[in-house]
């Protein structure tokens, strides 16, 4: 079961840069953008599709502290995870830097961060990307 | 304020184009690390340390290292691609074997035509990245090159080294002279092997000479680095308006100031230490980021990182009329000291991945 | 001649410790085939949890073995959460276009392994490389769902513990399901928490289970079924314009509807993997305003005597259960028992149609079954 939960090395390695840099798609056919990058449109099904940069920051809609987490996930539990407004488009990210979840609310401004996102065990390869956190100082943090 | 026998050194032709800072939001105040093991007040007080800055669980040197350049970035304000070097400083890497340096370079779209490499120095890694950015810019080599320094010091649980070890990191695109907002001056480099702390392959915790970090290692090499330094250029203390030293506690780098001449005014602005703790490669460079976030234009600023095993650089910048529209293009060190969250010492040790689970 | 639910069998869901896969599968099939004599001519298998956590690829050749069906036609049918109605859709094609009789069964094991383990697994249900890149299991999208929900409706957190309480009434009276005892409404929110809001009794219990189904070109049997339809979804919430409106849930049931030629059902299964879910597909089916499904639960109107439809007399996925593979296939057969008034629970008045709703996840997939009365 090692491993189950999380991207082993070489997919690690294939989808790094979006991941990295958090660079969605934009569909050339109507104007949408979204993360990460599918192969066609998820709005109008268009395979026209070319890379956009997504903001780095953007407001919570939702969000969810998660108690019932996988394998390798208990050390870090609860984890929290937000449905994120960037403007112009919509992701599902874990959210990181939460200490004190009553500051958590739907309209507080979030940035993305580049953090760990797992690793296979502590001999495998640790996979990197974008998380997002409350904005220090806008009603998270003291 | 013009300096004798600067101007013609091949420093002058590499400068500062942006210069980016990161630091954790996690604090633990150093009293709740001494209370934790019975410390008397004096101890810690010493030390001149308030506060830690801590990484969170999904914090590593790399994650850190990746903001603090993000923001170096945006400050320089040039396409990524043209970064030719990427010189990641850290004693804390997460890879014995594989470099940090690519996965930075990756994520702020360096890659891949560049130079990327982790350096090892303990705590003056980076500063020796900074130097050969400064020799590969110089030389026309290459245009810009990135230098992070970055470190989630590890300290023994119960050693006096958990009072000051933090995490922390800082990034500088160094670059051609012109629409530099800072540019080099001189530079002047002392080593020699002086065994004052280390961590040895495969180990968890560094350990340290105690008393002999301090005269033989931290003082001996900075001061001759500086020391060189004002020999080769004519430059005296008071030819400065801030003098920034490796800064191991809140202490150290105030006498060390004190027995080259500088003064505490000198000093204050690059003062990191004593608010987030010791944060090794990214210590003195980051008392440099904090005095280029207020600088004007003319300043001439010292700056002397020291890494143990030892050895100690001596650079002195002088800032350009670039520096003010630089400045407000990403967060201020302070930004970042100022967003806290103070944790007590089992989040702390939660955080760190120092619980053991020890059999019964 | 329609096809037709000739048989079921189904096994009590349960951590059955001392059986494995095929254990679980030969007792459903065995229930199935008791009474019905001539032997299926192909088997279509529906697993998925058990393909992470205890791997057997080519399971339905190796059930057949374990069925003695030597030289049967065998097929797997995988779909997630939605396997078993995919499956029953997948035989239900068959049995038309070769006049051949079908057997469809699910079968999956999640008791076996932490539970820890199985979250591991089953976040799989979502895209590999967004929604489930994170540590974050299975429930973490429900959990967004239900927080948006409770947000822009402003359902509070009491009113949806009808529907766990409601589905726990449900179970007690059925001998297949998992758990077979009443939760009072006012218990639910201060259970182990799951995914905020959501705790452990708005969500779906780990265990194990087989059901199978026999499908019969001939007609006769328990049932006739009237139209098996899907819909893929949104491959994330976050890509949805309204997350709480289930795309392939609409769509499949306009297409089952069409194709059945019927306008509504009197009994049906519905899949609630947690309680947000059961209340989202109730309104995407147009069984409530929206936001008001909590409400209507809590008054009573889907149970024996209430203004809609019977829905989840079996318990549902809360608490009859959800092996996640089987689950498509269980709600195949109560459905069917139901219209034959031979539900051994609690039963629909008369109930002449019904239908069965299957999505994977928070809707990537949608499956509906419409069966009418013999």
């Amino acid at each position: 079961m090692s491993g189950v939960g999380g991207l082993r090395n070489v997919e690690a390695w294939r989808t790094r840069i979006p991941r990295y840099r958090f660079l969605g798609a934009r569909c050339k056919s109507c104007g949408k953008l979204h993360y990460p990058p599918l192969k066609a449109c998820p709005y109008c099904g268009s395979r026209d599709l070319e890379e956009a940069q997504l903001p780095r920051q953007g407001r919570l809609l939702a969000f969810t502290s998660v108690y019932s987490v996988e394998e390798g996930g208990r050390e870090e539990s609860p984890i929290f995870v937000g449905l994120i407004d960037l403007g112009v488009a919509r992701v599902v990210a874990e959210l990181t830097d939460v200490t004190d979840p009553s500051r958590l609310a739907a309209g507080i401004p979030v940035e993305a961060v580049f953090r760990r996102i797992s690793e296979e065990d502590d001999e495998g390869v640790i996979v990197y990307g974008v998380k997002f956190r409350p904005v220090p100082g806008a009603g998270e943090g003291d | 304020m013009a300096a004798e026998g600067a101007g013609s050194r091949p420093e002058s032709r590499a400068g500062i184009h942006g210069w980016g800072a990161y630091i954790p939001v996690y604090r633990i105040p150093t009293r709740v690390i001494a209370a934790e093991w019975g410390w008397p007040d004096h101890q810690w007080k010493a030390l001149n340390v308030a506060e830690k800055a801590v990484a969170g669980p999904d914090e590593d040197s790399t994650t850190m290292g990746v903001e603090a350049s993000l923001n170096a970035i945006r400050r320089a304000r040039i396409e990524p691609s043209r970064i030719g070097a990427v010189f990641f400083g850290s004693e804390s890497k997460v890879y014995a074997v594989k470099p940090s340096a690519t996965i930075i370079a990756e994520a702020v779209g360096a890659t891949p035509v560049t130079m990327a490499s982790d350096l090892e120095f303990a705590c003056r890694a980076a500063s020796e990245g900074m130097k050969n950015s400064i020799a590969l810019v110089s030389s026309g080599m290459l245009e810009y090159t990135l230098v992070v320094g970055s470190d989630t010091a590890q300290a023994s649980p119960g050693d006096v080294l958990e009072f000051s070890a933090a995490s922390g990191a800082v990034a500088f695109v160094v670059g051609p002279r012109d629409g530099a907002a800072a540019v080099f001056e001189a530079s002047y480099t002392y080593v020699t092997d002086t065994p004052d702390f280390w961590r040895r392959a495969g180990k968890p915790y560094p350990s340290h000479g105690e008393g002999f970090t301090g005269e033989p290692a931290y003082f001996h090499h900075i001061m001759s680095a500086v020391k060189g330094l004002m020999e080769e250029t004519g430059l005296k203390p008071g030819d400065f308006d801030y003098a920034v030293f490796h800064q191991p506690n809140g202490k150290f780098p105030v006498r060390v100031a004190q027995k080259l001449g500088f003064t505490i005014e000198q000093v204050k602005q690059g003062l990191v230490t004593p608010l987030i703790g010791n944060t090794y490669n990214a210590s003195a460079l980051l008392g440099l980021a904090r005095v280029l976030d207020v600088a004007r234009p003319g300043e001439r600023i010292l700056v002397a990182p020291f890494g143990s095993g030892a050895g100690s650089d001596a650079y002195s910048i002088v800032v350009t009329d670039a520096i003010e529209e630089r400045r407000g293009l990403a967060p201020p060190v302070d930004y970042y000291i100022n967003s806290k969250v103070v944790i007590d010492y089992g989040l702390y040790v939660k955080f760190r991945g120092k619980v053991v689970k020890r059999r019964i | 001649m329609p096809v037709s639910v000739k048989s079921v069998g189904l096994t009590r869901i349960d951590r059955h410790y001392n059986k494995g896969v095929y254990d679980l599968a030969v007792e459903a099939v065995d229930d199935a085939l008791k009474d019905s004599g001539a032997e299926p001519s192909y088997l279509v298998a529906s697993t998925s949890a058990s393909l992470l956590l205890e791997p057997q690829l080519d399971l339905a050749s190796y059930l057949a073995s374990h069925l003695g069906l030597r030289g049967s036609r065998a097929l797997a049918v995988e779909a997630g959460e939605a396997s078993g109605l995919a499956a029953i859709l997948a035989g239900y094609r068959l049995a038309i276009s070769t006049g051949e009789r079908v057997l469809v069964v699910g079968v999956d094991k999640l008791s076996d392994l932490p539970s820890a383990s199985v979250h591991a697994a089953l976040k799989h249900v979502f895209y590999r490389y967004g929604d489930a890149l994170y540590k974050v299991g299975h429930a973490a999208v429900a959990g967004l769902l239900a927080s948006l929900y409770m947000d822009r409706f402003g359902v509070d957190r009491e009113t949806m513990s009808y529907w766990p309480a409601m589905m726990h009434s449900h179970a007690k009276e059925n001998p297949y399901a998992m758990l077979r005892f009443a939760v009072k409404p006012e218990k639910v929110a201060t259970a182990m928490p799951v995914a905020s809001p959501l705790t452990l009794l708005d969500m779906f219990p780990l265990g194990d289970g087989a059901a199978a189904v026999l499908l019969d070109p001939q007609g006769g049997g328990l049932a006739e079924i009237a139209s098996v339809e899907s819909s893929t979804g949104p491959a994330s919430i976050a890509f949805s314009e309204d997350p709480l409106w289930l795309d392939a849930v609409e769509e499949s049931w306009r297409r089952a509807l069409s194709t059945a030629g019927v306008n509504g059902v009197e009994v049906l299964e519905i899949h609630d993997s947690y309680t947000i879910m059961g209340l989202l597909i109730l309104e995407t089916l147009r069984l409530a305003e929206r936001g008001k499904a909590a409400e209507l639960v809590a008054e009573g109107a889907f149970t024996v005597g209430g203004s809609g439809p019977l829905v989840n007399a079996s318990g549902g996925l809360k608490a009859r259960g959800h092996p996640v593979g089987a689950t498509g296939v269980y709600m195949a057969a109560e459905v069917a028992m139901q219209l034959a008034d031979v539900f051994p629970g609690v039963k629909a008045d008369d109930a002449k149609t019904g239908a069965a709703v299957s999505i994977n996840g928070h809707g990537s997939s949608a499956y509906t079954a419409i069966f009418r009365s013999t």
